[in-house]
C-alpha cells in the first residue's frame, strides 16, 4: 500500500494554494505534514480525501486515482478534518452507527464494528451522550472513530491535536502509534512539531503551496541545519579551550557556563568529527562531546518564511 | 486492538428478518428520523401546531352561535385547520430538509458523508423520504381534528381525502425543491438569495394549494369521482407531480455527484424517457380528444427545459472524466449512443440540439397528419416560436463557448453560461438601441421597420412582419457558429474513445 502525490496543483483564481506538490509514503509510516497557516496543507489533504479536485496533477492510493476513481478511493481513506462534527440531536453511538451504515456495514458486523471502535477509541463510556455536549477532545475521538469504521489502510488527519489538553494529546499519540503498528499509512498535519517529531517517520514541509523539504525525520534533522551545536566538557583547561575554540575558523560561537562549553560548529557531522580529533590531538582530555540535535521546530523555522497567501 | 482488527473478518450468523429490514433501510432516513424524534424543534413545532388547531376550533365553535343550523360549518372548520396545517408543513418540512442539508454542506458534515461509500442517490432519496415521513407524521397528528369536521356537516369524506392529497403533494414538492436548491454548489450569499427565492416559491405554492383546495371543497368531490373528467384531472396532476419530483431528484443527485462522474447520464436519460412517454401520451391525447392542445403543452414544456439545458451544456467540463472514458463501450454504435448521454460540453450540446430538432420534427409531422383538428394554428405558432428561440439561444451558446475558449481562457468553463447570458442581453438590447438612436424621430421606423432592429432577440418571433429575416439571420448565424466550433466538436467526437487505466507515475519519495 502506497500513497503517491504527483505534481499536484490547486489554484483558486490567481492564488496557487498547492503548487506542484509531489511526495509519497507507505503502509506503517506516519508522515507529518507541516507548514504555516495557508500553506496548502488542508487543500492537499482534502484532495487526497476525494473532497476536492486538483487543477492539475495526480494522487494515487494503492494505484487508485483519487481524482478519477473517487468512489473506489473512498474505501481506502479515512479522513479526520480539522473541524469537528456539529450534528445536533444525535448521540455518539447513533452517529457512529449512521456512518457505519453509510460505509455499507450490515447487521451483526456493523454492531460489532461500532462497539469495537468505541472501545478502541475509549468512547464506550460516553456512547449515549449527545454530540453537542462533548468536549473538543471527545469530539476529536469521535471523528477519529468515524474515520476508522471501514478499517481504511490510509488515514488523513488534519490538525487532530489542535485544542487538545496534554493528556488527550498523549492519548492521541498512543492511538496513532497503535494504528501505525497495524500497518496504516498516516498523513498528519499539526502545529505541535515536537510531538510530531516523536511519532512521525517522515515529514513534508510545505509553504506557499510548495514543498520546501521532504524526507525521513532523521535525514531532515541532519540535512537541514548547516551548523551543529556541540557541548564539550574536558578535564581541566576549560577556559583555555574556550579561548582556543573562539579562534578556530570552523567555530561560529562558543559559550562557557563554568561547567561545559557550547560551541556552534559550522558545517555538518564531518566538521564535528574533525573538531573532536583536533581536541584530542591538542591533548585535551575530553570527557563529554555531545552534539545537540536540532528539532523539527528548528528545522521548520529555518526553512519557512512565514508567508501566508 | 487485535480484537478490533478481527472485527472486520469475523464470520457472521445468518441475519434475522428484523436485522435484514434494518440493513435495508436508507441510512439517511434512519439518521434524520432519529434526529427528528430527539429534536426539541420538531416536538415544539408539532405541539404548537396542535395547540393552534385546538384554539382555532374552540374559537370557531364559541363564536358561531347557530352552529347546529349551519350546513357548511364542517367545510369552514376543515379549511381553517387545513390552512394552518399546510402553512406549518410547507414552512417546516422543506426548511427542515433543505436548510439542514445546506447547513450540513457548509459545516463539512456532508463532506464526511460524501467520502463514505454511500451513493449520492441514497443521500437525496434518504433526505426526501425523511421529509415524506415527517409530512405523514404532521398530517397524522392533525387527522383527528380534520376528521372531527365531518360531524359538523358540509363536507364529504372524498373531498377531505382529495384535499389532503393535494396538500401532501404541495408539501413534498416544496421539500424536494428546497433540497434541490440546497444541492446547488454556491456561496453563502447566493444561498441566502436561493433561500429567499425558495420561500417565495413556497408562498406561491401555499396560495395556489389553498385556492385549489377551496375550489374542491366548495364544489364537492363526492359527486365528481364517478365522472371521467375527474380522473383525467387526477391523472394529469399525478403525472405532473411525478415528472417534477423525478426531475428535481435526478438534478439533485447529479449536483452532489463527484465532478469526475458522469453526472449528465441520469438527467439526460430521465429527460429522454419522460420526453418520449410524455410525447406518446400527448399524441394519444391529441388524437382521442381531436385537439392539438396536449401536443402544445408537451412541446412547450420540453422546449423550455431544452433552453435551460443549452446553458447547462456549455458550462459542463470540456472532456468527460477519465473514469467515464474508461467505462465507454468498445462498440462504436453503443459509443455513439453514449456520446449523447455523457457529461461534457460537446456531448450536452449534441443531445440538446438533437432533442430540439426531434421535438420540432414530431410536431411538424403531427400538424401535417392532422391539419383539421382544433388548435392547429396555436400548435404551429408556439412550436415555431419556441424552436426559433432555442435556435437563437443555441447560436449565443456556441458563440459564448467559442469566445471563452479563444479569448477568455482565464474564465473556467463552468461560467460559460454567464458569458452566454451577457451575450443574450447585449444581442437583445444593443441593435434596438442603435436603431432607436438613429431613427428616434422617424415615424416610419416605428410603424414598419423597428422590428428589423430586434434581430438579436431570441423572443422576437411574435413580431410577424419580419419572421423571414429572423429565420434567415438565425440560420446564417447557426451555420457560422457551428463552422467556428466544428473543429473543437470533432476533436471531442474523435477523442470519445475507451481508455485504459492510468498507472501511477514514478517520482522521488520519502522512502
Amino acid at each position: 500500500m502506497k500513497v503517491e502525490v504527483s505534481n499536484l496543483k490547486k489554484y483558486f483564481g490567481s492564488t496557487r494554494a498547492v503548487d506542484d506538490v509531489s511526495f509519497s509514503f507507505a503502509s506503517g509510516q506516519v508522515v507529518g505534514f507541516v507548514g504555516p497557516n495557508g500553506a496548502g496543507k488542508t487543500t492537499t489533504m482534502r484532495i487526497l480525501a476525494t473532497l476536492d479536485e486538483p487543477t492539475a496533477g495526480q494522487a494515487f492510493i494503492d494505484g487508485v486515482s483519487v481524482i478519477e476513481e473517487p468512489e473506489i478511493a473512498r474505501n481506502l481513506v479515512g479522513y479526520v478534518p480539522d473541524s469537528l462534527p456539529t450534528h445536533r440531536d444525535i448521540s455518539v453511538h447513533e452517529y457512529l452507527d449512521f456512518f457505519a451504515r453509510a460505509y455499507g456495514l450490515k447487521g451483526v458486523k456493523r454492531r460489532q464494528t461500532v462497539d469495537g471502535i468505541e472501545e478502541f477509541t475509549n468512547l464506550s463510556g460516553i456512547r449515549d451522550k449527545m454530540l453537542v455536549t462533548l468536549s473538543k477532545g471527545m469530539k476529536q475521538r469521535v471523528t477519529l472513530a468515524r474515520a476508522l469504521l471501514h478499517d481504511p489502510p490510509v488515514l488523513i488527519m488534519d490538525e487532530p491535536a489542535a485544542g487538545l489538553d496534554p493528556r488527550a494529546r498523549i492519548e492521541l499519540r498512543e492511538l496513532l502509534r497503535v494504528l501505525s503498528g497495524q500497518g496504516k499509512a498516516i498523513l498528519i498535519s499539526s502545529h505541535i512539531l515536537t510531538e510530531l517529531a516523536e511519532i512521525c517517520h517522515g515529514a513534508v514541509i510545505i509553504e506557499h503551496g510548495k514543498i520546501l523539504m521532504a524526507g525521513g525525520i532523521a535525514d531532515l534533522l541532519s540535512d537541514s541545519v548547516p551548523r551543529r551545536t556541540v557541548l564539550i566538557r574536558v578535564l581541566g583547561r576549560q577556559e583555555e579551550l574556550h579561548r582556543e575554540l573562539l579562534q578556530m575558523p570552523s567555530i561560529e560561537a562558543a559559550r562557557f557556563n563554568g561547567e561545559e562549553i557550547a560551541a556552534e560548529v559550522s558545517g555538518t557531522d564531518d566538521a564535528c568529527a574533525e573538531l573532536l580529533a583536533a581536541l584530542v590531538a591538542r591533548g585535551y582530555r575530553v570527557v563529554e562531546f555531545k552534539q545537540q540535535r536540532a528539532n523539527l521546530e528548528e528545522i521548520f523555522m529555518n526553512v519557512t518564511k512565514g508567508v501566508v497567501q | 486492538m487485535t480484537a478490533e482488527a478481527e472485527l472486520h473478518h469475523s464470520t457472521q450468523p445468518k441475519p434475522k428478518f428484523a436485522e435484514r429490514f434494518d440493513d435495508w433501510l436508507n441510512p439517511i432516513v434512519v439518521k434524520e428520523l432519529r434526529q427528528a424524534v430527539q429534536s426539541r424543534f420538531v416536538i415544539t413545532a408539532l405541539l404548537v401546531l396542535l395547540a393552534i388547531q385546538i384554539v382555532a376550533v374552540a374559537i370557531y365553535l364559541i363564536t358561531t352561535s347557530d352552529i347546529s343550523f349551519s350546513y357548511d360549518a364542517g367545510r369552514t372548520v376543515f379549511m381553517i385547520l387545513f390552512g394552518i396545517m399546510l402553512a406549518l408543513s410547507m414552512l417546516f418540512v422543506p426548511l427542515y430538509s433543505g436548510v439542514r442539508l445546506a447547513a450540513e454542506r457548509s459545516e463539512t458534515n456532508l463532506d464526511l458523508l460524501f467520502i463514505t461509500t454511500i451513493k449520492p442517490r441514497s443521500i437525496i432519496f434518504g433526505k426526501m423520504l425523511a421529509a415524506v415521513v415527517l409530512t405523514v407524521m404532521i398530517f397524522s397528528a392533525c387527522l383527528p381534528f380534520l376528521t372531527f369536521t365531518y360531524f359538523l356537516r358540509g363536507i364529504d369524506l372524498p373531498s377531505m381525502a382529495v384535499v389532503l392529497a393535494i396538500g401532501f403533494v404541495s408539501v413534498t414538492l416544496s421539500a424536494q425543491t428546497l433540497i434541490f436548491l440546497a444541492c446547488l454548489p454556491v456561496g453563502r450569499a447566493f444561498k441566502f438569495m436561493l433561500g429567499a427565492f425558495g420561500f417565495i416559491l413556497m408562498v406561491i405554492g401555499y396560495v395556489s394549494t389553498m385556492a385549489s383546495a377551496g375550489g374542491m371543497l366548495w364544489e364537492g368531490v363526492g359527486s365528481k369521482i364517478v365522472g371521467m373528467d375527474f380522473w383525467q384531472w387526477v391523472g394529469i396532476i399525478t403525472m405532473n407531480y411525478g415528472f417534477q419530483m423525478g426531475l428535481l431528484l435526478v438534478l439533485s443527485i447529479a449536483l452532489i455527484k463527484p465532478v469526475s462522474a458522469n453526472r449528465a447520464l441520469p438527467v439526460r436519460l430521465y429527460l429522454t424517457a419522460i420526453w418520449s412517454l410524455g410525447g406518446i401520451a400527448a399524441l394519444l391525447g391529441s388524437w382521442i380528444e381531436a385537439t392539438h392542445d396536449p401536443v402544445i403543452y408537451w412541446q412547450a414544456s420540453f422546449n423550455i427545459i431544452f433552453a435551460a439545458s443549452i446553458f447547462t451544456a456549455i458550462s459542463e467540463r470540456d472532456w468527460p472524466g477519465a473514469s467515464v472514458m474508461r467505462s465507454l463501450p468498445e462498440s462504436s454504435g453503443k459509443r455513439l449512443l453514449r456520446f449523447f448521454l455523457t457529461s461534457g460540453s460537446a456531448n450536452g450540446l449534441a443531445w440538446t440540439g438533437l432533442m430540439i430538432a426531434t421535438t420540432y420534427g414530431v410536431c411538424w409531422i403531427w400538424w401535417r397528419l392532422f391539419p383539421n383538428i382544433s388548435s392547429l394554428s396555436e400548435l404551429v405558432g408556439s412550436t415555431r416560436w419556441l424552436t426559433v428561440m432555442n435556435l437563437y439561444l443555441f447560436c449565443y451558446a456556441l458563440t459564448a463557448a467559442f469566445l471563452r475558449r479563444h479569448w477568455l481562457k482565464r474564465i473556467s468553463s463552468k461560467w460559460t453560461w454567464v458569458i452566454c447570458l451577457l451575450l443574450v442581453s447585449l444581442g437583445s438590447i444593443a441593435p434596438f438601441l442603435i436603431g432607436l438612436l438613429v431613427y428616434m424621430n422617424d415615424s416610419d421606423w416605428w410603424r414598419e421597420d423597428y422590428g428589423r432592429w430586434l434581430i438579436g432577440n431570441p423572443f422576437v418571433w411574435d413580431v410577424a412582419a419580419h419572421r423571414e429575416l429572423y429565420l434567415s439571420f438565425g440560420t446564417f448565424w447557426v451555420v457560422l457558429a457551428i463552422a467556428f466550433n466544428l473543429q473543437w466538436f470533432l476533436e471531442r467526437v474523435r477523442g470519445f474513445q475507451r481508455i485504459e487505466r492510468m498507472g501511477s507515475q514514478p517520482f522521488s519519495d520519502l522512502e
